[in-house]
């Protein structure tokens, strides 16, 4: 992990005491915006480059790809660029450069300019089916659960700000990160509330709701057929 | 024939009312004891197969607390006939091209009011559902998207805050030209914008099969035996790591409750599938998953375990 000057703030994210030994999320996508600094002709490019396409009737930018990092460009008329489908923050800066040195050879005259990352996207599997429904009935403000319409609950997460996609089967998606320790410490700290509400789990006496039998967990007929 | 007592001839003498004139009169001396007697018995008779534009009835709609007047003004309607008299024809054009502040709202009110009497709802749900519009028009940042959808929305949020949840399969049926996704996307529109303003949550709780058991159930027409161990097998049904839709697990335990009762009355799966709203694909593989535990769901007094056997293998 890099530790920046900000190392003061990424101790208050992470939970160090819980951190789960050799499970955190991997980075799956990274997006990242450039400035090229430079008004560029679509039409040119789409023309030119073996590997772009451009309809504008579609969509107002021209889309291009490239096969190592394998990524893909949105690169706009105003001279904005945006780099998705890498692996790594690494990957991403390798990518936008790649972009903008084929359109420097094309003739235009580009600038590397403000490369930011805006989305960091990881995935995890806790290894464990969850019951989303009482997650979603205890972690009401944060929590949205709809089956008939999306089988995984969407958590927005507070602190730090990003969403959670939680699924049954345990996997869960991390997005919205703009640095990667933002991920590492949303996993951290959905890592307990997600053990909390495991499915299988005996009951122990965190649990608010009292159950008769202790070995298996039977919801009481109150809670399951009046939702508060 | 009543008695009353007549001034003239001092005693107590038979009287006759004259339905006509509404006289009582005194049958002895033939003085009017009480003139213009009220006819209180109804004024007409109505049927159902009458044409709506001869309805004599002068009373309005009730007020309305949600529009801006209470809905309690007259409209100056078009006269019968529509003669060429200037001044008739067009007072009733100027008074609506004045604009009017809740036309919308009416328009809306009038398009839940038909969709939530499709579906058969109580007038609790509809006012809901009128009040939630209202309260998300106020808002004015539905303007952009699909009406239809957003009124479909308002009464899927009301069916679901009274705890009779419709699923929005069967909102879609009763809506014109509003799809499940676009249902979906301005139910979550209108559910944030409403906890943002009033701050606190919509108490609507996650849906569970449990909720559209009864209701499936009348549909099919299935006994109150069965019906009742299907509600018991559903609340079974969650602890179980099913990963389905709840509709889709209500719909499995039917047809497995079905298997069970008597040949005679065996539900078909394309019965189950038109009740449910569930596709007949998806009711099969949701008895995949869930045969393994049938034991455990299905509850004693209904089936022993050598019926279960007679449940077929998907």
């Amino acid at each position: 992990m890099t530790m920046d000057c900000n190392i003061v703030e990424e101790e208050q994210l992470v939970d160090h005491s819980w951190r789960p030994l050799g499970l955190e999320p991997t980075i799956q996508n990274v997006v990242a915006l450039l400035n090229l600094d430079c008004k560029l002709d679509l039409k040119a490019i789409a023309l030119r480059a073996r590997n772009a396409e451009y309809n504008s009737k579609h969509f107002a930018a021209c889309i291009m790809r490239i096969r190592e990092p394998k990524t893909t460009a949105l690169i706009f008329a105003s001279g904005k660029m945006v780099c998705t489908g890498a692996k790594s923050e690494g990957d991403s800066k390798v990518a936008a450069r790649k972009f903008t040195r084929i359109l420097q050879k094309m003739g235009f005259p580009v600038h590397f300019k403000d490369f930011k990352i805006q989305n960091i996207v990881g995935s995890c599997d806790v290894k464990f089916p969850i019951k989303l429904e009482r997650l979603c009935h205890f972690h009401d403000g944060f929590s949205r659960y709809e089956p008939e319409l999306f089988p995984g609950l969407i958590y927005r997460m507070a602190q730090p700000k990003l969403v959670i996609l939680i699924f049954a089967s345990g996997k869960i998606v991390i997005s919205g990160a703009k640095r990667r320790e933002e991920t590492y410490a949303a996993f951290d700290n959905i890592y307990p509330v997600l053990a909390e509400y495991r499915r299988g789990k005996k009951v122990t006496s965190l649990n608010p709701i009292q159950f008769k039998s202790e070995s298996n967990e039977v919801p009481p007929q109150g809670y399951v057929s009046s939702p508060h | 024939m009543t008695e009353m007592h007549c001034p003239e001839c001092k005693t107590q003498t038979e009287v006759v009312f004259d339905h006509s004139a509404g006289d009582t009169v005194c049958s002895e001396c033939g003085l009017v004891l009480e003139a213009h007697s009220i006819d209180e018995t109804s004024e007409w008779r109505t049927f159902a197969n009458e044409s709506g534009d001869t309805d004599p009835v002068r009373v309005g709609a009730a007020y309305n607390p949600l529009l801006s007047d209470g809905g309690l003004s007259t409209v100056i309607s078009k006269p019968n006939g529509a003669q060429g008299d200037f001044l008739s024809s067009s007072l009733g054009r100027w008074q609506n091209r004045g604009s009017n502040p809740d036309r919308s709202l009416i328009q809306a009110f009038g398009t839940i009011a038909a969709m939530a009497e499709r579906l058969g709802l109580v007038p609790t749900i509809k006012d809901l559902a009128n009040e939630i519009y209202k309260k998300v028009e106020d808002l004015k940042s539905v303007k952009g998207r699909n009406q239809d959808a957003i009124y479909a929305a308002c009464l899927y949020i009301a069916c679901r805050q009274e705890q009779m949840p419709r699923t929005v399969k069967e909102i879609c049926s009763v809506t014109n030209g509003a799809s499940k996704k676009e249902i979906g996307r301005a139910k979550e529109h209108i559910v944030k914008l409403l906890e943002v303003e009033t701050g606190k949550s919509m108490e609507m709780g996650t849906i569970h099969a449990g909720g559209f058991m009864r209701r499936f159930c009348s549909t099919l027409n299935m006994t109150n035996q069965e019906k009742k161990a299907a509600s018991e097998a559903v609340v079974k049904s969650e602890e179980l790591d099913i990963r389905r839709s709840p509709i889709s697990i209500a719909a499995a335990v039917i047809y497995m409750i079905s298997q069970l009762s008597t040949d005679a009355n065996k539900i078909q799966l394309k019965d189950i599938s038109n009740a449910t709203g569930v596709a007949e694909g998806t009711i099969r593989n949701a008895y995949k998953d869930l045969y393994p535990h049938a034991s455990k769901i299905i509850p004693d007094w209904f089936a022993k375990e050598d019926d279960l056997k007679n449940l077929s293998n998907p």
